[in-house]
């Protein structure tokens, strides 16, 4: 895909930057918050622009420690967001005028060797925590995205903390580098490393729907569909799109499911139909405990303390 | 003798006319059948039986045990099985709640007043269920003319047996087997066999278990011939040394001779075929046999199973066989030195699980294969020790744990956790079996019930007196009874930790539940007077079994801490038709309304209901290896 010495094109919007290579085509919109649309070799990846994700579906030691009462506000964290405030930047200059009216002065020639664009959350919390997520885009396509929870004092602990991008079918499968099986902070010293193919979309059988398929240390996940939503695209060739640890590497789940979905299922049969995938890729996870399902949380190493701040950086390009 | 309704209500009656427990050895007529694996003196009764379900005592089948019932309006069932499982009654799973909250108000007989006899408080119950069972057998041939007894696996939770009209007996104790003498009355065909099994008894009181709460013959049934001469009872005590790495065995036995005269001989082989004992006496009733001096033996440990195989024939004075009694053996020592458990001369570090019986389509009534796919699985994931919670397995487990090398903590079928454990907290207002008197029988039947069947498994490496069921004269004396009739054992009991006026007299372990890493350390650096181990750790919920290595690694700090038993090998759910899409679906407590329950508590296992591992068994697998 990479066509080196080619500018990006940049679309000015009214409401929207939209911006264009060799092979790739996103949109930024003010109005969502964030990445509205993000097309490698003519396929839409995403179903809703990304937010950051704070909820995992309660696990039994969860509800047994009293964790998602003492937390649940990050429930409706999760699910309610504001978008604050957003920029756009080229070339290491921040654009003033980017929304109409003020958009009028572009000529639709617009290019740049690097675009970013900025957005900044605010929680519905009490009081409120601000996530900046910047999406910085090269020439080749590449999207580097940089994600900074603030910490905020006076805030339960976080259960979770990083991206969810919900794409708009199901994938086929998954690989992914990092340790093999099921992996959370306190449970992953039996996991080998490697490479792994993950077929399908598993959902752990737990007999009450709740968190799982965490992958904890990726190195890199390639998420692969053959399915759109375009009506009007007959192809179904498998492509992928690759998130890939950038510093530290992270930990992601990719499931047919939110957060929210597994949290109100009280058996696997209530859960919907499998018909999106829902790639969370994390930069903090919470232990899972095991002491006890009543009482016992997870050793105080494996909290996330929301006083603090949370830093994580990882890439998306086209699978290898 | 008659039937008496108001035994169900009475803890001072759990046996009339019951055989003594003997220990679980087969016995073949002829070496052929021996060699086939298939002996021509036992008879299964199990199959299609008829049935009826009643919602209490009152208006169930009294007279149907006579001859000339008529039971053209029973059902028919399948034995062995859970009634409610064959759609009769509700399932229900609550976890330390007694099975009648909030339908029922009950106090166990003499616990709050000696004057309380409990009389009527199940056989007066409006919601007592009664399973009425009638089995048409003939005797199969080869047995005509013998001694006939009748065994009853596992029979949940009080029965009244007839035959062809004349009561038999009675029997408490779902998870041990009941025998009965059916000479008597028993004609070569057309025999009646009438059961009466009682959902709940005063036994409900001691079999508070966390599991779902079923009723029925649940396990099998079988008739058994006792030839001319018949081994009744066997205890082979092989002794190691583990110093000089030598071996004895002694053999005491128990036979029934129609006729005087015969010999036993004995004789036992290693798994090369070698002979390293034969020894042949006249028989008597009560005989002892004392190997002189078997030399070096290999003894049998987790990882090196080795078994002997020792070989009764029991011969009558004209020198024919009558009986022949294989039984696998095998020679190890555990014990305490210097306040460590030992094991073959090496500290015991315990890679445990417990394991209920479970299986998603049948319950407790599991089958051989699902058993044999717990070893393997076990096996495969480095556990090497198992705690049958909370009671007696059936039969075959422990020949397969011996054969497998996983030590068991075997436990007796005791829990009464709802007495004294309410709303969370150590409340024994009112408890049992406690130091009442009468309790103390029964309780000690069950030991002796569970002792003497399955005493010969070198697996066995600790008798649990139970779970759960706090402390007091009672659980005492069950310890006694196992330190005097078996001193080669541990002693097993975490009820302790509740009540510390019996913390030194009972128990050779201290042994806690669900410690955390920084409890069990603060025992240790305390001057402690037992080995620690946890009976029960790292409850598998969902999703759980985080922060292992903190408690691995202990094992590393702390040699008397010695390892433990996760709670538990598998989920309990029920396999059972979703009401909208039609299809399979597991289904736990609570999705049966029944009510109150414990609902999804009933799922904490290393595997799945549907015995497929679950992702925290990696994390079993790596640190029960690494510590092997």
């Amino acid at each position: 895909m990479a066509n080196i010495g080619e500018k990006l094109d940049i679309i000015y919007g009214d409401a929207t930057l939209g911006v264009r290579g060799h092979g790739f085509h996103y949109i930024f919109s003010y109005l969502t918050g964030g990445l509205e649309s993000m097309v490698i070799q003519g396929k839409e990846w995403l179903y809703r622009t990304p937010r950051p994700t704070f909820w995992r579906a309660s696990t039994d030691n969860d509800r047994g420690n009293g964790f998602c009462t003492s937390s649940g506000i990050w429930l409706s964290a999760d699910m309610f967001m504001n978008c604050i405030r957003y920029e756009v930047w080229t070339d290491g200059k921040m654009e003033k005028r980017i929304t109409a009216p003020g958009n009028n002065h572009f000529t639709g020639k617009e290019k740049a060797r690097v675009v970013k664009a900025i957005f900044v959350y605010e929680t519905i919390t009490v009081p409120a925590a601000a996530v900046e997520v910047s999406y910085q885009i090269e020439e080749t396509g590449k999207i580097t995205v940089r994600v900074h929870y603030c910490g905020q004092n006076g805030l339960p602990e976080l259960p979770v903390f990083g991206m969810r991008f919900v794409m708009p079918t199901k994938a086929v499968g998954y690989r992914y580098k990092g340790l093999s099986g099921e992996t959370y902070p306190d449970r992953m010293d039996g996991a080998k490393q490697g490479v792994y193919y993950i077929r399908g979309l598993p959902v752990t059988q737990y007999l009450v729907p709740q968190d799982c398929g965490v992958h904890m240390e990726t190195e890199w996940v390639e998420i692969y569909r053959n399915k759109t939503q375009d009506n009007s695209m007959k192809n179904t060739t498998v492509s992928g799109v690759r998130f890939s640890a950038l510093g530290h590497k992270f930990a992601f789940s990719c499931l047919p499911f939110t957060a929210e979905e597994l949290e109100n299922a009280t058996h696997q049969e209530e859960l919907p139909l499998p018909r999106r995938t829902v790639v969370s890729i994390l930069g903090a996870v919470r232990g899972l405990g095991g002491i006890d399902s009543w009482g016992y949380e997870p050793e105080p190493v494996y909290h996330i303390d929301a006083a603090k701040d949370i830093n994580y950086s990882f890439q998306i390009t086209a699978a290898e | 003798m008659e039937a008496d309704i108001r035994w169900i209500d009475n803890p001072e009656v759990f046996r009339v006319n019951q055989l003594p427990a003997h220990s679980d050895h087969e016995f073949y007529h002829t070496t052929e059948e021996l060699l086939h694996g298939k002996s021509s003196l036992v008879q299964s009764l199990d199959g299609q039986w008829q049935f009826h379900y009643s919602i209490n005592a009152s208006v169930r089948p009294v007279s149907f045990y006579k001859k000339d019932f008529n039971a053209a309006d029973f059902d028919w069932i399948t034995v062995p099985g859970h009634i409610e499982l064959a759609g009769y009654d509700k399932n229900h799973y609550i976890n330390t709640m007694y099975p009648w909250e909030g339908h029922e108000f009950r106090r166990p007989a003499f616990s709050m007043e000696a004057g309380n006899t409990g009389e009527g408080s199940f056989s007066s119950a409006s919601w007592n269920p009664v399973g009425s069972y009638l089995c048409r057998f003939d005797l199969k041939e080869g047995m005509r003319g013998m001694r006939i007894n009748i065994r009853f696996e596992g029979v949940e939770q009080a029965m009244y047996v007839w035959l062809n009209g004349a009561f038999i007996g009675y029997a408490e104790d779902s998870f041990t087997p009941s025998e009965f003498d059916l000479s008597p009355y028993i004609e070569e065909t057309g025999n009646i066999l009438a059961v009466e099994v009682h959902k709940r008894s005063t036994a409900a009181f001691l079999e508070d278990q966390d599991f779902f709460r079923f009723f029925g013959i649940f396990r099998s049934v079988s008739l058994y011939a006792r030839p001319g001469i018949h081994l009744e009872d066997m205890w082979a005590k092989p002794f190691y040394r583990v110093e000089e790495g030598v071996g004895e065995l002694e053999l005491e036995l128990k036979l029934s001779c129609i006729k005087q005269g015969g010999t036993v001989r004995a004789v036992l082989q290693d798994e090369e075929g070698h002979i390293c004992m034969e020894q042949e006496e006249t028989i008597k009733e009560k005989m002892k046999l004392v190997s002189d001096g078997l030399g070096k033996v290999t003894p049998w440990e987790y990882g090196f199973p080795y078994l002997y195989t020792l070989l009764l024939e029991l011969r009558d004075a004209d020198g024919n066989i009558q009986e022949i009694v294989p039984y696998k053996i095998g020679f190890r020592t555990i014990e305490i030195c210097g306040r460590v458990i030992f094991l073959n001369g090496r500290r015991l570090i315990l890679n445990g699980v417990n394991r209920h019986e479970w299986s998603a389509r049948r319950g407790r009534a599991v089958t051989e294969e699902e058993m044999d796919w717990d070893i393997r699985c076990m096996q495969r994931n480095h556990i090497n020790a198992v705690r049958t919670c909370h009671y007696p397995n059936q039969i075959p487990w422990y020949a397969k744990c011996d054969k497998a090398g996983i030590y068991i903590m075997s436990e007796t079928n005791l829990e009464s956790h709802g007495s004294w454990q309410k709303m969370g907290a150590v409340e024994p207002s009112w408890n049992v079996p406690g130091s009442i008197p009468q309790w103390r029988e029964a309780v000690l039947d069950r030991a002796r019930t569970h002792f003497e069947t399955f005493k010969n498994h070198v697996s066995i490496i600790f008798w649990s007196l139970g779970n759960e069921s706090y402390v007091g004269e009672n659980i005492k004396l069950m310890q006694d009874f196992f330190r005097q009739s078996d001193p080669t054992r541990l002693i097993h009991y975490e009820g302790v930790f509740h009540n510390r006026v019996y913390g030194d007299a009972i128990s050779d372990v201290e042994s806690q539940m669900y410690a955390p890493p920084g409890r069990i350390r603060e025992y240790l650096e305390h001057n402690p007077s037992k080995p620690f181990i946890l009976c029960e750790y790292m409850h598998n919920m969902g999703n759980s079994l985080g922060g292992l290595k903190s408690y691995m690694e202990l094992l590393d700090q702390y040699e008397m801490y010695q390892g433990g038993f996760i709670w538990d090998f598998i989920d309990q759910a029920l396999w059972t038709e979703d009401e909208v899409t039609g299809e399979a679906v597991l289904r736990y407590g609570g999705d049966f309304d029944d009510r109150p329950s414990d609902y999804e508590f009933s799922a904490n296992g290393i595997v799945f209901a549907d015995r497929t591992e679950k992702p925290a068994m990696q994390e079993v697998r790596y640190y029960y290896g690494k510590y092997r």
